[in-house]
């Protein structure tokens, strides 16, 4: 007879303990288990290191191409550069001669002033003989003075130490005449080969 | 089929979660977000700040005073030469002066000054369309580039570079015309 299944007194009988499976079982099992748990690492950061480079490099390139284009050109009321349809590259050999409308500058340092109106160009008292001649005299000086060091300089690194080149950035609304006054005192003073600046990109 | 214990599939539970790595197992990247932020601002202020002006130069050789001392030309050359005045363009070419139209020897400004965006201007591309007769006129002017420029007093250097831009190319085909410039002086 079996006793009632509310009655106290019964003896504490526990569930049959289940037998573990073999350990082959039981390491395939694990081996599942972590591979069905096994995530892709997220991604912290994003490897940037190679676009860094690029931009390093282009910013460099960028900056030099730049500097070398824009050639500290001061552009102003008093001097506003002509506008030409060349596309060459600017040359940044010889000594700068700057015309503005106020005056003649040689290397950062004002030489000559320039008369309000230039047409006969400048005055008389600067010039070699009178108000007709072409040759501006403390232009001259000046220029004769870069020359000299040139001469040294070029021939010290191998080139034609003969004559000299010059940049000459004028105002689009310089005279012919004091065009003329200065670059004929520029051939005076053996500078043989001028660069006129331009600025690119004027229409046809 | 062989069924694992309630020990077996705690055990596994336990084993199978995904460990989390220390902070030193992590891949060491650098943050270097702030670092581009700076720098980005910086660059954009450069580039604002850089006033960018594509230059070139135009070379030339000094003003000749003409004439004196030069020797005959053994060969016929064109010595072209375009005169700014205030009216337009005259110029000379073989030593005589070219007739408005540029068809012929005769007085007159070759080039008279035209209605440009309703004002008188230059006429840069009947200059152009001019001295391109000019050259090819004779297979003996073909090799030749030189040109001199001269002006009045009052031209403004503006107009002297658009006369050079004018004269240094075929407008049409690209071909070289007479770049190479020569100041003229008036005597």
């Amino acid at each position: 007879m079996t006793a009632p299944p509310n009655d106290p007194n019964a003896p504490f009988n526990p569930p049959p303990r289940q037998k573990p499976a073999s350990m082959a079982v039981y390491k395939r099992e694990l081996r599942r288990e972590i591979r069905r748990k096994k995530t892709e690492p997220e991604i912290n950061f994003l490897n940037i290191t190679a676009m860094m480079d690029m931009m390093t490099i282009i910013l460099v390139f960028l900056l030099k191409s730049m500097s070398a284009q824009s050639a500290s050109l001061p552009q102003s009321a008093d001097l506003t550069i002509p506008k030409s349809i060349v596309t060459t590259e600017a040359s940044q050999e010889g000594v700068a001669v700057l015309i503005s409308k106020s005056q003649i500058v040689v290397d950062d340092n004002p030489v000559v002033p320039v008369p309000s109106n230039p047409t006969q160009g400048v005055e008389g008292k600067y010039k070699r003989s009178g108000p007709n001649d072409l040759y501006i005299v403390p232009l001259a000086n000046t220029l004769q003075t870069w020359r000299d060091r040139d001469k040294q300089v070029r021939a010290a690194t191998g080139k034609d130490p003969s004559s000299s080149e010059a940049i000459v950035i004028a105002d689009q609304n310089t005279p012919y005449r004091l065009l003329v006054e200065v670059l004929f005192t520029l051939g005076q003073t053996e500078f043989s080969k001028f660069h006129l600046m331009v600025l690119q990109g004027a229409k046809k | 089929m062989e069924r694992l214990s309630a020990q077996q599939r705690s055990k596994i539970r336990r084993l199978s979660e995904p460990k989390e790595l220390a902070p030193d197992e992590e891949g060491g990247e650098l943050n270097i977000v702030p670092f581009l932020d700076i720098i980005t601002n910086v660059l954009m202020f450069v580039l604002a700040t850089v006033s960018v002006t594509f230059t070139a130069t135009l070379d030339t050789f000094p003003p000749r005073a003409g004439g004196a001392g030069a020797r005959a030309p053994t060969t016929p050359t064109l010595g072209l030469t375009v005169i700014l005045v205030n009216e337009g363009f005259s110029v000379k070419a073989r030593g005589g002066n070219v007739a408005p139209g540029c068809n012929d020897v005769g007085p007159g400004l070759a080039v008279p000054k035209g209605q440009i965006d309703g004002k008188p201007d230059y006429d840069y591309p009947q200059l152009n369309a001019c001295v391109k007769k000019l050259k090819n006129a004779s297979d003996e002017f073909k090799g030749e580039t030189t040109v001199t420029i001269s002006a009045s007093p009052n031209i403004p250097y503006q107009a002297i570079i658009s006369t050079m831009d004018a004269v240094r190319k075929n407008d049409d085909n690209g071909e070289d015309l007479f770049p190479d410039v020569n100041f003229g002086l008036a005597r």
